[in-house]
């Protein structure tokens, strides 16, 4: 694990280094959200014995002809034929953005613009605080202009209250679907903004009461200091609290992206589209945009907490592995994108495989079981604590 | 200081989940439902009218378009009914087909309903496994009349033809699956915590409400009553077969998911047995060229998919077309006990008790 020694920069220097890194992020959540709407058709697809998108619309003759002949020739290869429908992604995003914005004649015009932004930007501000590793990446050649010779780190910002910054953010996101579902003037989306807003508040109880557990185990909030910790510095006990926590983490992380079983502010049979059946085109998109990166912000955060982070194993495992192994005894990048595509791989999984709660049901998850069950957890986390 | 006011909310008829063109105008408080009224008839055709100006022959084309997910069976319906008004009797080989393809039009309607049920609670898989096989079965009529969906498989008088070469191989590679297959849905359902709470106690009937309502089919044997008219009135081939008639006493959404399930496996026993039993012999009894009826009324009723499928026949003298027409259309009937089902439960139970009563608005609209 490398020390960080500050290193003297000029205020222009770290602007330009802060623009540097939030493009890399952004490219990384551009690139991977339609990748992951790629993964869930595909991975849906082979669960549910078909192929998944084979080809984009369009037919036979000018570009999208020559791109569906190409996958067509790519269906003959045992491998590459997986990767058949990946333009679908770019296809999908160009729909999004060409299509005809509608308002309904009563909406509030307002907020019916103001809620997809109050949802995008909060989840791609989390990721100011992310850790996607706890050290220097690499140096910028001497030739770059004004930020040549720095070193690149793998985070943004390196705040001592990370954690509560992205729990914060988090739970603006729930003002876009309450305001968007309000501003629609229609009843569907009514329904699906309250249902949203009953759910995520009552369920940002027991996600935060989780990630407390780490907290306590580490004794600070700072993400990159927790991360390497939990990895590397605990004692053998903490695999129980770490372990429950994980899986009501995982848990409520599902609930609090609105995503299977727990989607019911977009139940597609009973509420149509939820809160966002009033809206088109890329206002959307970014409603889309948002529950898909916060899929990879409660990923990240499961991984960075739970499952070891930069390092191998999970659970605080990793202490056991002695330092002379190596590789696989450092941090490394790898291992934190990995590990989020897995939980990303897992939310597509329990997609295609579970039924959706009721109303009253989720509720009554939420505050009978998650709610003593995280408490528990807690008390667990302080002992352990306690003891070492 | 705040207005606290009920929300009506029509729910179709253009849905996801109400199964066509169902439209169920709701009243909610909160996510309660104080009052549930469906209105029926965006897919009225005439059906029943249309039947009294075709010939007997040509009105069997009208009874595929009811309830089109079981057209098999509303064929059987009509062919017995007529036969029944012109007093026919249909070879014993014809009737063991009539009863083989019905009973795999009963899987292949389970099957559609196992899906869309499942969809509307929100596993979305089941929907694809359960239609992976009901491809099968489409195959199946495909090869025996061409058609897949409106079959009009049967002739008054028995078949157009006997079943064609090829067609009992495929028949038994469907039935060396298909045990296999309801494991698999079963697997995915039935012991799943979250379709069990989605499930149990929800939208029940009691077995009086049912008889009260007219409601027949899986949702009355769900509710502890044993009827059916395969064993209670045999018709085609059922008095030589060999099957039970399940039954659960829940009387709610997860009752009838299994008596269904239970359904389709007893329709593969009895799919089973006609291959296994299925006589030689002459296919089609010998009939005029112009069907005339006399002056006669039936009704005659079969156990289709989703409850007693009754068809009303009145012949006039000389008639070459039914004097009267009518039917007892199970979907239809089953349909009035929605509100019963619902009313003081939440949003989403009504899309649980849509799927459950299994309706086609096809049918119920006719």
């Amino acid at each position: 694990m490398m020390q960080m020694t500050p290193i003297p920069m000029t205020i222009v220097q770290t602007l330009v280094m802060a623009l540097i890194q939030i493009i890399a992020i952004l490219a990384f959540i551009f690139v991977l959200v339609p990748m992951l709407t790629f993964a869930e058709r595909k991975v849906i697809g082979y669960v549910q014995v078909r192929l998944g998108a084979t080809r984009i619309a369009g037919g036979n003759r000018g570009l999208t002809g020559a791109v569906n002949k190409l996958m067509w020739w790519m269906g003959h290869f045992p491998v590459i034929s997986f990767f058949r429908g990946l333009p679908i992604f770019m296809a999908d995003g160009l729909k999004l953005v060409t299509k005809e914005d509608i308002m309904p004649a009563k909406a509030d015009k307002f907020v019916f613009w103001l809620a997809p932004i109050l949802c995008m930007v909060p989840a791609f501000a989390v990721f100011a605080a992310v850790t996607f590793y706890p050290g220097v990446l690499g140096v910028f050649p001497a030739w770059f202009p004004i930020v040549g010779g720095l070193p690149v780190t793998g985070y943004m910002t390196d705040i001592n209250v990370g954690l509560l910054y992205i729990l914060g953010l988090a739970s603006v996101g729930v003002y876009g679907i309450v305001l968007g579902a309000w501003a629609s003037n229609s009843k569907y989306p009514l329904l699906g903004g309250l249902r949203s807003a009953a759910q995520v508040i009552s369920y940002e109880v027991p996600l935060t009461l989780s990630l407390l557990a780490p907290v306590i185990l580490t004794g600070s909030l700072n993400f990159r200091t927790m991360s390497v910790d939990l990895a590397t510095k605990m004692t053998p006990w903490a695999i129980i609290p770490l372990f429950i926590g994980f899986f009501a983490y995982l848990t409520c992380g599902f609930a609090e992206t609105n995503r299977v079983p727990f989607d019911l502010a977009e139940a597609e049979s009973e509420l149509v589209s939820g809160f966002h059946t009033e809206y088109t085109g890329m206002k959307f998109g970014w409603f889309f945009l948002s529950e898909y990166t916060n899929m990879i912000v409660v990923s990240a955060l499961a991984t960075a907490f739970f499952l070891g982070g930069h390092y191998l194993l999970p659970f605080g495992l990793q202490q056991f592995v002695p330092a002379s192994a190596g590789w696989i005894a450092q941090p490394h990048l790898i291992f934190f994108i990995g590990k989020i595509g897995f939980l990303l791989f897992v939310f597509l999984w329990v997609r295609a495989t579970l039924p959706r709660y009721r109303y009253d049901q989720l509720m009554s998850v939420g505050w009978k079981y998650f709610i003593p069950l995280t408490l528990v957890n807690l008390f667990i986390a302080g002992l352990v604590r306690f003891m070492a | 200081m705040f207005k606290n006011e009920e929300m009506e909310i029509n729910l179709g008829p253009q849905h996801p989940s109400t199964h066509g063109v169902l439209r169920v105008k709701l009243r909610l408080d909160g996510e309660t439902i104080k009052h549930c009224y469906p209105v029926i008839g965006y897919l009225h055709r005439g059906v029943e009218k249309i039947c009294e100006n075709k010939t007997f022959f040509q009105g069997q084309v009208w009874t595929d378009r009811m309830d089109y997910v079981a057209a098999v069976s509303n064929n059987l319906g009509w062919a017995e009914a007529v036969e029944k008004l012109m007093g026919i009797s249909v070879p014993r080989r014809a009737r063991y087909v009539r009863t083989l393809l019905t009973e795999l039009n009963r899987i292949s309607s389970h099957l559609l309903w196992l899906g869309t049920h499942a969809m509307d609670i929100g596993a979305m898989t089941v929907f694809l496994y359960a239609f992976r096989e009901r491809e099968e079965i489409l195959d199946i009529f495909e090869a025996f009349c061409g058609a897949r969906l409106t079959t009009t498989a049967f002739r008054i008088g028995g078949l157009r033809d006997d079943i064609p070469p090829g067609f009992e191989a495929k028949v038994r590679a469907f039935q060396d699956r298909f045990l296999a297959c309801v494991d698999e849905y079963e697997e995915l359902l039935t012991e799943n915590r979250i379709w069990k709470k989605r499930t149990v106690g929800v939208a029940p009937i009691s077995a009086e409400d049912c008889i009260a309502m007219g409601v027949t089919g899986p949702v009355l044997r769900a509710a502890g009553v044993a009827y059916d008219i395969r064993k209670a009135f045999p018709y085609a081939a059922y008095s030589e077969m060999q099957f039970d008639v399940p039954t659960r006493m829940e009387a709610d959404t997860y009752a009838r998911y299994q008596v269904r399930l239970e359904e389709m496996k007893q329709s593969h026993r009895i799919v089973q047995q006609c291959m296994d039993g299925l006589p030689e012999g002459a296919v089609m009894a010998k009939l005029p060229k112009i069907l005339k009826s006399e002056v006669n009324e039936v009704y005659h009723a079969i156990e289709a998919p989703k409850g007693e499928l009754g068809y009303y026949l009145v012949g006039e003298k000389g008639g070459v077309n039914p004097y009267r027409f009518h039917v007892r259309g199970p979907s239809f009937v089953n349909l009035q006990a929605l509100p019963m089902m619902t009313e003081g439960k939440l949003l989403a139970d009504v899309i649980a008790a849509i799927g459950t009563l299994d309706v086609v608005l096809g049918e119920v609209d006719r």
